[in-house]
Formats: C-alpha cells, structure tokens, sequence
C-alpha cells in the first residue's frame, strides 16, 4: 500500500525537532513505528526554561491547571486546550516524566508551583525540573540569590528585590537578599550558561562556588543560583552541591538564551529518541506536501543540492509558531503555512495584526492551523485537510502562550495525542 | 540567480538571525576555547560591522570549518559560509602562510609522494622530520597526516575496468583525492558495493575539488580548481549518470559549498550538484526503494558509527545507520557527537592542534568506551583523526558492506 | 575611533540646587543646533546653559536618516543651500571626523526618473561648487553591486554619512568641557521678560522641580518647536513641520550614499550609516510637531523606493521605522513642504517683534548646524554688544584631532582587543559593560532609551531582546536604578522598541519580535513585573506610530 514492493519508507515524518515533535516521534517509535524527525535546525527547546507550564494565567492567576482547564476550555473554544482532556493532560505529564531519564521533574498539572524568573519574578508551572522546585515561593523560607560575575544573564539584585516585594504583594513575603559570585579570578570576563554549564562539571570549580556559598549564606536561607549547574551530569552536580553548602539549592533559568535546562530536556528526548530506533534530518526542511493520485503520500524536503520526495504513511507537522516559522508573514501581511502548504487561521492582509500597545492581546498572537479532535489540520470547511497528516504544538493556533503560560502544556500534551491518533490507525 | 546574487543571498541570510544562540550551543569549538568568539558572533553578528576596510577580527580563523553552526541553525542562517567568506578576505589581506599553501594542494602532495611513498612515509613518521615540520612550516609534530600508498585508486581501476556488460544503474564515481593517493581500497571496495547493487562504474577525469583551498581561505584557486573537476564530470551528469562520492566533504563541495562559499554558478555545476550523492546516500535511496540487494552474511563484529560534520552538512540524516542496520549480527552504537576536530586541515596546524584533539576528545572518548572493532566514520581525515585519537582502525561503512556482501 | 570616553562631563543636576542661574547666553534645545550653539557660544568665552525638555537629539536631530549633504539634493533647486551644505561638509570632515563615515555619493539615474535631470544636476553641481563626477554605469555597479542594474546614469560626489547622536554628545561635552551647563530633561514652561525684554526661561526638571534661568540673550533653537517657544515670548515664527519616514534595513545593502538623480522627492535616498541601510524619506506638512502617525501606505511607499534602487529590498529585513520632523521656516502661509528652503535663518525678536534680548534660529538641516550656530552666536554678541571671533569651523571635536574618519568596524576591532576581558552587553551593536556603565554614571536617572541612543545599546536587529534584561539588572546592581525605576525602565524600553517595529512586522523581524516575546514575557514574566505601575502611556507620541 506504501509504494513499490519491496520498499521500506519510514511510516511517520515529524517535521520539526522541539518539544511536540519530540514527544509525538518517541511514543511513535516506541511503539514501533519507523520515524524519522525532519528539522530545519535544533529545535528551540533549547532556548526553553523547561519548566511545564500548563496554564498560569488566563489572565488571573491559575492556582491549578488541572481545575481551571475545562472551564477555560470552555471559554475559549478555538484553544488547543478545548482539544484536550484533562485526562490527556495529566498522562502526557505522567509520559514525560518517564521519558527524561536522570533529568527528574516533578509536580502535576493539580496546582501551580510559583518559581522565581531571572528578574524575580514568581512564575506558575505546573511541572518542572525537581532543580528548579526548590524555589516555589508558595513554600519558601528566606533565600540567599547568588549569581556568577562572569554571567552577563543573570542579575540577582533585581531578582531579590522584585521577588521580595512580588511575595510580600502575595500576601507571604519571602526574604531575599542577592550575593554576587566570582570563583574564577582568572578565567574569561564573559561566560555564558553553557560554558558554565560546563565548568560546574569540574569538581574543583564546583568546590570554589560551594565555599563563596557557604561564606555568604545565613541562617535558614534557601540558596537560588541561575540555571547552570552541569549538563549531562546536572543530577549529580546539584547533589553535590547541596551537600557541599549544606543548605538546599535550587536553579533559576537564565534570562536570554541558551537555557542549560532547556538544552538538557533536549539531550534527554533526542537520546531517547535515538534509543527508540528514531531517526533525525537536520538543516533539511519541508517545502511542500507529495501528492500521489491528491493524497498526501510524502513530504518534499530540500536536503543540500536538491529537493527531494520523502515517502511516509503519516506525517506529524510540528514545525512550531510564528516564532520559529512554522507559521510566516509575509510583507503583505499573508499568513501562511510552507511546509505542507495547510490553510492558516489568521488576520488577513489588510486587518490589523498588531495594536499598539506592547502588551496589548494582538491579533495575530493567534495565528495558526485549526484542527479536528484528532489534530488533523481543517480547512475552511472545518474537514481535514488529509486524513493523515497531523499537528502538534505552537504551529497550532488559538492560543496566547507567553500570557497564559500555556505553551509547554500545548505541545505536550498535542504531541502525545497526535501519536495517539497515529498509533490508533497503525493498530 | 546569477553568482553575484546567490552569493549575496547566502551572506543576506544573516538577516535571519534572532540571536538564539543554538548555533553557539553546538560549536565544537566553541566549546573547548575561548579563543574562538563563537559562529553567531563571528557569522552573522559581525558580518553587520564588515565593512570594505581591512579585515580586524582574527579571532574568525579560530572557526573550523565544520559547519554545525549551519546545520544548527533554526532560521536558515548560512552562519559557516558567512564565516569562510569573511575567513578568506581576511586571509587575502593578512597573507596565506606557506604551510596552508601546502596543505590546501592534495594533488600536489599525492603526486610527489606517491612514487617515493616509503620514504615520504618514513619522513612523515620521523619525530625529528616532524618537528622540524612543525618549526619550519607549522604542521603539528603529532597531527594525523596521512600515509601514501605507494599505489593510486586509478592505476587500479586502469587494470579492472567494469565490464560492459555490468549493471543498468549508470554511476559516475567522483573518488577524490584521498581515495586515489591515500586509501586506494577504499575505492575499490566502493566500485564492488556498487557494481554488486546493479551499477555500471564509470571513472571520470578528475582531480581535486579545491575543498582544502577554500577552507584555508585560498578562494581563487579553489575555483579554479572546482571549475576543471565539474567540466570533467558533466558530461557524465549530462547524460544521466549519478555522480556518486565516497568523501563526503568532497561531494558537499559539489552539492553546495562550490555555490555557497566559492560563490561559483554555471551550467557544469548546477547539473553536477543536483546529481551528486554521497555513497551511502544513494545506497539508502536504492534501500528505501525496496532495491538494495540484502544479501548480506553476518559480522559478528560490534562498531560505532560517528557521522562527521561535513556529512551532516549534506541534510540527509545518516543513512549509513540504515545501511549497517541491515547487517545480520553486527552491533552498530550510534555515536552523538558533532565533530572530531580534525575538520579537514584545521587540526593540522600547529596553532589548532590542542583545540582539534580537545573537540574530538569527547568523540575519542565514546569510542574509547564502546570498545569497538571497528570505528565506521565517513570521511577521510576523520578517519585519521579518530585512529591518532583513539588508536582503533576506522572505515568507511562502504567498507562494512563489502564485507558483510562477501566481496572480498 | 569609538565614542564613550566622556566619564568627565556629567549631565544635569541643577534643578535640584533650586537656585536661580545666571548666564550671558541661554539656549533652548538640545539638538543639533542648540548644542552646536551652545559649544559656539562657550568657545567665545560666553556663560552659557542649555536647556532641552528630554534627552539630547531626540527631536529631529536623532530621527533622521545621517545623511551628511554634499549639496547634491538642492543644487538644481535651492542653490543656496546646496553652497552652504557643499562649505559644511568640508568643515565637518574637518573638525567631526570621528563622526563621520566617508562613505561617497552616488546620483544615480534609475528607470522611472526623469533622463534628463542628470544633466541639469551636474551644471547645478558646477555652479555651486559641488566636485562631481561621471562615472560609467559598470563602474557603479562593480562599486555597488546590488544597485538596480538598469541605472542609465551615475554621479559621484562627496556625500558621507554622520552619526546624530555621536555629533550632538560631542559638542555637548566639548561645550561643558568650555564651560556650558548642559541641562537635559529640562522643559521650558515660560519664557520670563521684564518688559518688551526677554529675561530667560523657567524650565521643569525632570523631578518636577522649576528653576529659573537667566540669561542676558536667549537663543531659540528648538527647531520644529520654535514657533512654540517663540509665542512664550509673545513672538511669532512660522514652521512649517514637514514629516518624514525611515525604514533601517537589517544589515547595509550599499556601502555608498545612494541618492536618485531627481528633483527632490519621496524615497529617493538610501544611507548607508553605522551597521544598517536607511530608506528615506516623505515630506508630509503635519500641524503639531508631536501629534502625527505613520502610517502602512507611507512604508510600503518607502520599501517600494527602496527596491527601486535596490532590487530585492523588500525582501531584506526591514528592521524599524520611524519619523522626524523637519523644521522648515517660512515668512508667508505654509505652501507644500518640499518647497520650502532648506536654508536657515536668524531672527533677532527686537526687530521682528519689538522683544528684545530674544532671537530665534531655524531652517537649516543637519549638516550645516554649525554654520547656524555661528550665526546665531554671531547674533547673539551684537545682542551683547561684544564681538568675538568663532572658532568652530577651525577647532575639531573631542576625539577628531586626529582627523580619521569613523570606520563601520571600529567596535568589531575594539571589541577583538576585549574578547577576554570584558561582558558584552548588546551583541548587536557591540555594546562593551564598561561603556554601558560609563553612560550610565554621567545620568541622575538614565533611562534604558537615553542609553539606546547614547552607545547603541538595542539598536540591532534584536531591538534589545537580548540586552535590555542585562542592562536593568547592571543599572539596578550598580545602584543606578532602585527597582520600581528597573521595572518602569524595562517595560518603558518594551513599549518604545514595540513602536518602533509593529507597523512593518513581518517575515525575519517578526521571527526575531516572537523570540523577544518568548524572552520578555514567557520566560522573565515581566508583565507581573511588581514594582511597576501598570506601564505608563507615553504623554507624547513624537515619532511614533499611532
């Protein structure tokens, strides 16, 4: 039914590498199935915090997702969330947390921890690096924020004074206070997470950092330092740390890319992946659906030199929003989608796509594909625009990720349905 | 698009750039020296401040040339091209050292030490020659040069032409440099995986495709040379033939760095370039289509696979995996590691040889772990890089299939 | 040579004392000519203040393009400009070097303009002493190559491109270094007389508190705002604001200044000035300086200019738009605004209007304020009754002894010198942290958009994305800012760059607004940011897009 006989197409092309592509091809190839990822580059989930966050605003604080999901869903009937049930939700979170191997996460999409931002201040995620835990103000006690001389993204005056004054508005003030690190003298002016990332490697470096930390800290103090404590070895990096202080230590992601948490939560899935028998194609891109007899019997995708057809029975588009060019606007303010050329739902050229205000609620913010129950893309008559192809993630429209802090939620728990639809028609 | 414009459309893409950063993550050599600024600072971030003036920033040539910066890249930024463009005008102003003169010229080397190949050899293996390499023209005293073989690929191929009989598959094989004077058996191997798949071999004319000239910044040269490589071979491309390469950073000089970082555009190259597969590439393509022949004995043997940089960079994935996946009994560890350092001459140079061996340690150290029988790797210098680093014999797959096929 | 070594002059800081001021020349304005007035009048020996209502060059001094005239755009049709723009620019080589980049001219004949203009220009050139050239087509095209192939003439003349703000806080320091009081952020809310005398000003710090200065002349050099500051003083002066729009391009598209080979018209100029290319401009008469929009029709209008001369520039980045206004003087009623001169003059209030001690300087352009300072400080001692020579066309700027021109890779050579050494701060523009630091050590309070224009701190293509988390949290630690004035300061710097780029979002820029969002608003939270108010609307919208 697949092309010749004899040929062993992949079944599934999952267009695009960050965290709903991701998912969607680990439980495809898990379950079996030939997969190969097709990525224009690595996927922005390293730009990503890695905190799981469900849904923290909509536009009152959310104390838990879980609750607030479906009278929310209800509310808002174009949401990928009106898409997804609670149940779904919670076993993505519950699939994730098994799928990162030493990178632990916890929480549940049942309540909102409220962990620190690099400018302090206390953000709602559901689910999140067990690193990063430590620091929900809900239950802190006085912290001690520590940042690193040599880096330029983390700043942590600003981050104690907005966080002591965000939990006293609150109505539980936390005691912060910030100290500034310098373990490496001699070392470069400029280091960025990765590269410190990198040094919190070496036992001695770690060693350095612990006897600052214990000169500063006072008390009962909790000790925040910035996301950067090791990289395949963060586990044990965090330990040791802890011990070496003798006082709990949590991560704080960095302001500006890249996101040691974020590169580690890609490690994590890639590897898994690659263990599953999945195969990736980076700085390939989709130009373009392969049509045999009008229906969707492949991908065109532009490798060095040419494009070329690439065969599959399912495709799952997960090539990500307005952001990472899943979804593009062009000068006349067309709104489209390239790589299967799938209809977009969106302000026309001509409407307004953007209002004035910064934090205005833009039209365009929206912008993406429709989609069935199943996630397939509709058109404008609401049917399917394949019967197999699927999306997954920010390529979606209808929601206000940044806002609603919804966004890691979305492809999750997308990229788990979609296989599920998959692996349904696979049987 | 006539050069002119594709040359500018490959700078003109640093406009795509949002400052991620994800091209610094994957910087091999980013990551073991802060001598080298990284690609997004030195591609698309610097590019902004080039103006015709002299060339001011040094700290470019610390760039390897390995392209992960590209192939990383989100947005469609040819950050490594950005690079090598600006890394040429900057070697142009501030002069070509002799040593890279040398090391850019494969034939030159090949015909000179082909025929003396003990004593070039012996030299070459000599501590004493060595260091005074090392002084003199600044070769490392312990990079990975290659041995000659005393022998060349097309002498042999002379000697066993493919009968005329031989497969309906039209190939053309585009062996390089390194084939012919270096690793001989590597294309033979090479024409009986392919003639065993149905694959009438021909051997065009040819000669070195200028990749080494271009990564020492030596762009003039380097056209010229990619010029007279592609005439030769278009005439095959032209008539159908697919042009099928075993050094896989040669065959992404015809597919994209002639157009892309030489900035060379005509007729010869286009068809050339939309013809050219690397060798497993085009084995995958015959297995995907159900038309690679399986009839493979076991090999008993456990490998690791390293895809180097500049396979990468031809956006295909690795199909070698798919192909030695098809082998009964042998144990294939797919190794995540962008780089080896050696990235064709970079690792050479006694300046870069401690920042190649750091880059390549983390790859040196997997294979050290698997404990291979062999490290299947598809490009040359890599090769020799992983052999000096690890001490284990490294192969291209094609090596692997000819044997698991019982070709020998 | 690189800007930033200023730590010696601070700004501002008098308002606070209370105390009245006294000085022999008082001017109102801070762009161009105000400073230029004010180093003028301070290298003569006079007492001199400065008062501007914001920052330095932030009116029309900072919204323009950077074109350096070389006389070429007005020598067919106002030649009297074109001789006082074709003098300056030879001063200015020579006393603002550092300010300036010798990039060329080029006039070039495209197909939709009027063949036999060129011939007219080069007369026109002749005739008032503009050095042109003829050069062959192909030439032009190998000096530039993206420009439109089917150019039929192309002419050379000594164009250049200056950088405003470098100019204006230069001439700044070197007024202070003479003496001047320099006073940003001081907005004059009356202008005092005894009698039919003008006796100085009342100027609003930036705290609120008033101080009185006074000043034996005062000079009014507010450009589009004359007629404003003028009717303080009961006095009238024509401007006819004339609005322009600018579209910066990602990265140069050309290395030359490349001007149509036309009468003065829409799009007919691409700069190439610092890291990018600017389009420009409209020329739309507006009622009030700082009530006006731009709009979709007037950028497409520009980027269609822009692909004119250079094929394939609607699909390169299209980083920011903005507009100024020009203030264009006229005695009669306001006609269309390109026909008004673009020569300037000085207007002595006693004679026009019987209000002595008060004169007014206007018209002009950039490039040959110096010249109007000159005659406006030339003015002002005939006022004082004391005559000394001036010296600025003779004495260069600080940091232009030397007389090299700034080249576009200055900081990428400065930077390669600091690799190790130094934080970067703004990766666009190679903002180092001590010269951010340094700027911000001259301010009582600096805003992150005061800082933008002072080092270029989120001018690139980012637009801040990645700096401006740096900077407040470097202002805040180094007690520049307390923490209600880091948050305000972050989200003010939002809402102003989002001006700047929402009217043309799309393609890469949009890509690069998207990740700006994800930083700002996913991952920092900044609209719960807990010691800003709820984000101020701007109280004056000069510039931006409505």
């Amino acid at each position: 039914m697949n092309g010749p006989p004899g040929a062993r197409y992949p079944d599934v092309i999952v267009l695009g590498a960050g965290l709903s592509g991701l998912v969607a091809a680990i439980r495809l190839a898990e379950a079996g199935l030939r997969v190969v990822t097709v990525a224009k580059g690595y996927g922005s989930m390293r730009l990503s915090p890695a905190t799981i966050d469900i849904l923290g605003y909509r536009p009152d604080p959310v104390d838990s997702p879980a609750q607030a999901l479906p009278g929310f869903a209800a509310a808002h009937p174009e949401h990928p969330y009106a898409l997804i049930g609670p149940d779904t939700l919670a076993d993505s979170v519950q699939w994730l947390k098994e799928h990162v191997g030493t990178y632990a996460y916890v929480g549940d999409p049942g309540e909102n921890m409220l962990l620190p931002t690099a400018i302090g201040v206390p953000r709602p995620s559901a689910v999140a690096p067990e690193t990063m835990a430590g620091g929900d103000v809900r239950r802190a006690g006085p912290l001690l924020i520590a940042g690193l001389g040599v880096l330029k993204d983390f700043h942590p005056s600003i981050a104690a004074e907005n966080l002591q004054a965000a939990t006293t508005a609150y109505g539980r003030a936390v005691q912060a206070r910030p100290v500034m690190l310098h373990p490496s003298a001699n070392g470069p002016a400029d280091v960025n997470s990765l590269g410190l990332a990198r040094q919190f490697e070496d036992g001695a470096f770690r060693s350095a950092v612990a006897a600052e930390l214990r000169a500063a800290v006072r008390g009962e103090e909790t000790i925040g330092l910035p996301a950067v404590l090791g990289m395949d070895q963060a586990r044990s990096v965090w330990t040791e740390l802890q011990q070496a202080v003798g006082r709990p230590v949590f991560e704080i992601p960095t302001a500006v890319p890249p996101s040691v948490p974020g590169m580690r939560l890609a490690r994590a899935l890639q590897d898994r992946l690659r263990r599953a028998g999945g195969r990736f194609v980076f700085g390939a891109q989709a130009v373009g659906p392969e049509l045999r007899n009008g229906k969707l019997a492949g991908v065109r995708i532009r490798s060095a030199a040419r494009v070329t057809p690439r065969m599959c029975r399912w495709v799952v588009l997960a090539t990500g929003g307005l952001g990472a060019g899943g979804i593009e606007v062009d000068l006349s303010g067309a709104v489209s989608e390239h790589s299967l050329g799938l209809p977009v739902h969106a302000p026309g050229p001509g409407e307004t796509g953007f209002l004035p205000g910064y934090l205005s609620d833009h039209p365009m913010d929206t912008a993406g594909l429709r989609v069935d129950h199943t996630l397939r893309p509709v058109g404008p008559d609401g049917e399917p625009v394949y019967p197999n192809a699927y999306a997954a993630g920010a390529v979606i429209g209808g929601a206000r990720p940044w806002r609603e802090k919804s966004g890691d939620g979305i492809s999750l728990s997308t990229g788990y349905l979609a296989a599920d639809a998959i692996l349904k028609e696979a049987g | 698009m006539t050069a002119e414009q594709e040359f500018d459309f490959i700078r003109d893409s640093l406009d795509h750039c949002v400052k991620c950063t994800i091209c610094e993550t994957a910087c091999p050599v980013a990551a073991v020296t802060p001598l080298f600024p990284g690609p997004k600072y030195e591609g698309p971030q610097a590019e902004r401040l080039r103006g015709a003036g002299p060339s001011v920033d040094a700290s470019l040539d610390y760039c390897s040339s390995c392209g992960i910066c590209t192939l990383a890249c989100p947005q469609g930024v040819h950050v490594a091209e950005i690079n090598s463009r600006a890394r040429a005008v900057m070697k142009q102003q501030h002069g070509i050292p002799i040593r890279d003169q040398l090391i850019a010229r494969p034939p030159l080397q090949g015909k000179l030490g082909t025929p003396v190949a003990p004593l070039a050899n012996f030299v070459l293996s000599n501590r004493l020659a060595r260091l005074v390499a090392e002084k003199t023209v600044g070769i490392h005293r312990n990079a990975p040069v290659p041995k000659f073989a005393g022998r060349t690929f097309r002498s042999w191929a002379r000697r066993h032409p493919a009968p005329a009989t031989a497969g309906t598959r039209r190939v053309a094989y585009f062996h390089g440099c390194s084939t012919n004077y270096f690793e001989p058996g590597l294309g033979e191997k090479a024409v009986a995986v392919l003639a065993h798949n149905g694959c009438r071999v021909v051997l065009p004319r040819q000669e070195c495709c200028g990749l080494p000239l271009q990564s020492n910044g030596i762009f003039d040269s380097a056209r010229s040379y990619v010029r007279r490589l592609v005439a030769g071979l278009a005439p095959y491309a032209r008539q159908g033939y697919t042009i099928v390469a075993t050094s896989t950073s040669c065959g992404l000089m015809l597919k994209r760095e002639a157009r892309e970082i030489l900035g060379v555009e005509d007729d010869d190259l286009r068809v050339v370039s939309s013809q050219t597969y690397d060798i497993c590439e085009f084995l995958a393509d015959l297995d995907l289509a159900g038309e690679l022949k399986t009839d493979f004995q076991p090999v008993p043997l456990t490998v690791t696979y390293h895809a180097p940089c500049q396979q990468q960079g031809h956006n295909i994935g690795k199909p070698a995996l798919d192909l030695l996946g098809l082998i009964p009994e042998l144990t294939v560890i797919e190794l995540d590691r962008a780089c080896c350092g050696i990235a064709g001459t970079y690792g050479l140079k006694r300046e870069k040889y401690d920042i190649a061996m750091q880059v390549g340690s983390g790859l040196f150290g997997d294979i050290r772990a698997a404990e291979p029988d062999l490290a299947v790797c598809d490009s040359e210098t890599c090769r020799w890089q992983i052999t000096h680093g690890t001490g284990r014999t490294s192969v291209h797959p094609v090596e692997v299939m000819y044997r698991a096929y019982g070709l020998s | 040579m690189e800007e930033g070594r200023n730590q010696n002059v601070r700004l501002g800081g008098v308002a606070a004392t209370g105390a009245a001021v006294e000085c022999e020349v008082l001017v109102v304005g801070g762009g161009s000519t105000g400073v230029g007035v004010a180093r003028d009048a301070a290298m003569r020996g006079f007492s001199t203040v400065l008062v501007e209502r914001g920052d330095l060059a932030t009116g029309t001094t900072g919204r323009f393009h950077g074109l350096l005239h070389s006389g070429g755009r007005y020598c067919v049709k106002d030649p009297q400009a074109a001789r006082e723009c074709i003098a300056e620019n030879v001063v200015l080589r020579r006393i603002a070097a550092d300010c300036i980049e010798d990039t060329g001219g080029l006039f070039v004949t495209t197909p939709i303009d009027d063949p036999d203009y060129a011939d007219r220009f080069v007369a026109g050139c002749q005739a008032t002493g503009i050095p042109v050239e003829e050069i062959p087509v192909a030439e032009a095209l190998r000096r530039e190559p993206r420009l439109n192939p089917r150019i039929s003439r192309a002419l050379v003349v000594p164009d250049a491109t200056a950088d405003a703000w470098k100019t204006v806080w230069t001439c700044a320091r070197s007024a202070m270094e003479y003496g001047a009081k320099i006073l940003p952020y001081h907005e004059v809310i009356a202008v005092t007389k005894d009698g039919d005398q003008v006796t100085g000003v009342i100027a609003r710090g930036q705290d609120g508190a008033e101080v009185q200065i006074r000043a034996q002349v005062t000079v009014n050099a507010s450009g589009a705002w004359a007629g404003r500051i003028a009717a303080m003083a009961d006095c009238k002066v024509q401007i006819s604001p004339g609005k322009g729009i600018m579209i910066a391009t990602n990265h140069r598209l050309v290395q030359t200044v490349v001007n149509r080979c036309v009468m003065p018209a829409d799009g007919d100029i691409l700069v190439p000035i610092r890291t990018v290319s600017v389009i420009g401009t409209t020329d739309i008469t507006v009622d009030d300086p700082d009530d006006w929009a731009i709009t979709r029709t007037e950028i497409n209008q520009m980027l269609e200019s822009g692909e004119n001369l250079v094929p394939g520039f609607t699909s390169s980045r299209a980083m920011r738009v903005w507009g100024g206004v020009r203030p264009l003087f006229q005695d009669h009623a306001p006609a269309e605004s390109r026909d008004v001169t673009r020569a300037h003059a000085v207007l002595d209030h006693r004679a026009r209007d019987g209000v002595g001690g008060f004169l007014t300087i206007t018209g002009g352009k950039f490039c040959t304020f110096r010249l109007m300072a000159q005659d406006a400080v030339d003015a002002a001692g005939k006022v004082l009754g004391v005559t000394r020579p001036c010296r600025t066309a003779d004495e260069p700027l600080p940091d232009s002894q030397e007389r090299r021109f700034y080249q576009l890779s200055s900081r990428l050579a400065e930077r390669e010198q600091t690799l190790l050494d130094e934080q970067l701060i703004c990766e666009c523009e190679l903002v180092r942290r001590g010269r951010l630091e340094d700027e911000a050590a001259r301010r009582p309070a600096p805003s992150l958009d005061d800082l933008r224009r002072a080092v270029r701190l989120g001018m690139g293509p980012c637009q801040g994305g990645f700096c401006m988390y740096r900077a407040t949290g470097i202002l805040h630690q180094t007690k520049h800012l307390s923490g209600a004035e880091a948050d305000r300061a972050l989200l003010a710097f939002l809402e102003e760059r989002w001006k700047g780029y929402y009217p043309l979002l799309h393609g890469d820029q949009l890509r690069q607004a998207w990740l700006d969002n994800w930083i700002f608003q996913g991952v920092l939270d900044v609209q719960h940011l807990p010691l800003a108010d709820q984000p101020r609307q701007q109280e004056t919208a000069t510039g931006q897009a409505t």
